[in-house]
């Protein structure tokens, strides 16, 4: 039975699986670790600061165009960075949406902070794994640094590609961060009568309702100013999901489920501030959408496609 | 699949004919556009060929612990193995055309319908060579370049003073634990953070970063360039994802071009908003 008996070939590869095994459940408990105490495991920290002495080569999100941007102002590119944050709606869905983009926003932070970075450009919301009361919130940005500026300990968080963010720079104004403003509010008091047991009821404005929806809204993006007003004088591009739901109770009148969430980028300017770049005419020879006329921000938000019911 | 030995005749004879030099007949071929023909040539290159690799791969089945956050070692490989010999092809096709090296390079993966393990990847760009001869824009190793680059972008990166060197990729596929029923319930109605789902994510992206930050330094490259960091789950068990993240290695180009000599990018507003 010599197939049987292992020999010292199998014995060296049974090793091997347990090393990689215990190597692999110490990564975990060290994620455990860093993630409780809000700070980043001792393996990431190390790829990070490599990446901050300039000892690693770069990994960043920017496009070719973009590294000119090395050259002519300084912004170097110093590593990709992430912040997740799976978190469970189960008691509010708004509440839990807004808590969600928020940690992971804290995690991306301290990410960019671990690379001596003075800024994350290019940020994306992200989320792929959506299950029934619980999704994943992940933001994607590169960190830069410029050559000019001492490592930030608060880095600025924008939304804004490199180039749009130079641009920006270039005309005074300061993307700082993002903002995120949510509220939900039930309807249930009998007040909206509006059609009941009046179905040939003609055109008419369903008042009750109407208000109901727009101060859902109006507290939203009271929250968003509020958020923003921390970090900068203003919001710009903000990307935004709203839904009104109808429950019906028995014997009951219909109760009404109204949610709203906003996420935008916030920037520092000033009101009268000139631009300084003139306007020229350019043939553009992208083949895609061209970037010229690209008008929508921070892509890579799957609230379009969120049709679920049920939890606030 | 074929060494540079085993391709046929008829096909070295076609490979031959695409360099111009000694060929006043020959013709090139390229899924460039207009402009990325354009763009290409302005930088001072010329198109050879369309180069192709690809790659019939059956993964290996390999089941996830139910509750337990972890790498699914057979698949990462299987992903990872499978995708370098698209790309190795693809690079001999190149090198057999005496291309300096592949612009515009896309690396797909798709799943044939007769059998769910057996995945199909294809690595598909155009070969350039530089017009005026220029040997110093080859890959690491004397090899051709790959880039996922369009032409436009090919173009400005010259511009801003760096080279392409090689496309890098890193992958890592992993099982995301289920939820215990015990604490599922106890969870039950509450906002929380379900920090394993989180860890699991950070594990397996950090992962795919590092293996692609080693293929970085083996290629000597500064940095890398339009790292797109995809999700994707190639219907395989539910709670198992990809992460691949795949982008250029880039060095800048010291001999060729003082930085000096790179114009300032002219930033412009668009009015057709």
């Amino acid at each position: 039975m010599a197939w049987f008996s292992k020999g010292p070939k199998d014995r060296e590869a049974a090793e091997r699986q347990r090393a990689a095994a215990t190597a692999a459940r110490e990564r975990l408990d060290k994620w455990e670790a860093a993630l409780a105490r809000g700070g980043l495991p001792d393996f990431v920290q190390a790829r990070l600061s490599e990446a901050a002495e300039r000892r690693a080569p770069w990994l960043s999100t920017m496009t070719a165009a973009e590294l000119l941007l090395v050259r002519s102002h300084g912004a170097r590119p110093l590593a990709t960075v992430f912040g997740t944050c799976w978190f469970q709606f189960g008691a509010s869905w708004t509440r839990g949406h807004a808590a969600g983009w928020r940690t992971a926003l804290e995690r991306l932070v301290e990410e960019a902070r671990a690379c001596g970075a003075n800024a994350v450009v290019d940020v994306k919301l992200r989320t792929s794994a959506a299950e029934a009361d619980s999704m994943d919130y992940s933001l994607v940005g590169t960190a830069i640094r410029f050559d000019k500026l001492p490592p930030s300990p608060d880095p600025v968080v924008a939304t804004t590609p490199a180039l749009e963010f130079v641009r920006l720079l270039e005309a005074g104004v300061v993307p700082t961060g993002i903002a995120v403003g949510a509220h939900y509010e039930w309807l249930t008091d009998n007040s909206y009568s509006g059609l009941a047991g009046n179905v040939f009821t003609g055109n008419q404005p369903l008042n009750t309702l109407g208000q109901f929806w727009e101060g859902v809204r109006r507290r939203a993006h009271a929250e968003l100013r509020l958020d923003a007003a921390r970090q900068g004088t203003g919001v710009l591009a903000h990307t935004h999901f709203g839904q009104i739901l109808k429950r019906e109770v028995e014997k009951q009148p219909d109760q009404y489920l109204g949610r709203h969430i906003v996420v935008g980028t916030v920037v520092h300017t000033r009101a009268g501030d000139r631009v300084p770049h003139g306007i020229e005419p350019v043939v553009d020879m992208v083949d895609e959408a061209s970037p010229l006329i690209r008008t929508k921000a921070g892509g890579g938000m799957n609230y379009m496609n969120d049709e679920e019911e049920g939890a606030i | 699949m074929s060494g540079p030995n085993d391709i046929p005749a008829h096909a070295l004879e076609r490979l031959k004919g695409l360099r111009r030099e000694g060929h006043p007949g020959g013709i090139f071929t390229s899924d460039f556009s207009v402009n990325e023909f354009l763009l290409v040539r302005k930088a001072g290159f010329e198109p050879v060929g369309l180069c192709v690799g690809s790659c019939i791969y059956h993964v290996g089945i390999q089941y996830g612990n139910w509750s337990k956050n972890e790498e699914m070692t057979v698949l990462s490989q299987a992903m990872y193995h499978a995708r370098e010999l698209a790309m190795a092809r693809m690079r001999e096709e190149a090198q057999d055309m005496g291309a300096d090296g592949v612009v515009g390079v896309r690396l797909t993966v798709k799943r044939l319908e007769w059998d769910s393990n057996v995945l199909e990847f294809v690595a598909i760009g155009t070969g350039v060579v530089h017009a005026a001869g220029h040997a110093a824009f080859k890959g690491p190793k004397g090899a051709p370049f790959t880039s996922d680059l369009s032409g436009q972008d090919f173009w400005v990166l010259l511009q801003a003073g760096y080279r392409p060197l090689e496309m890098v990729m890193g992958s890592c596929v992993y099982h995301v634990a289920h939820r215990g029923f015990l604490k599922t319930l106890g969870q039950v109605g509450q906002n929380v953070e379900l920090t394993n789902f989180s860890q699991a994510l950070y594990d397996a992206r950090e992962i795919a970063m590092e293996r692609m930050q080693h293929e970085a330094i083996a290629a000597e490259a500064e940095g890398v360039v339009g790292v797109i960091l995809h999700e994707g789950s190639h219907n395989w068990q539910p709670h198992i994802i990809e992460f691949f993240a795949v982008g250029t290695a880039v060095i800048p180009i010291a001999a060729e071009l003082a930085p000096s000599v790179i114009p300032d990018p002219q930033l412009v507003l668009s009015v057709n908003g």
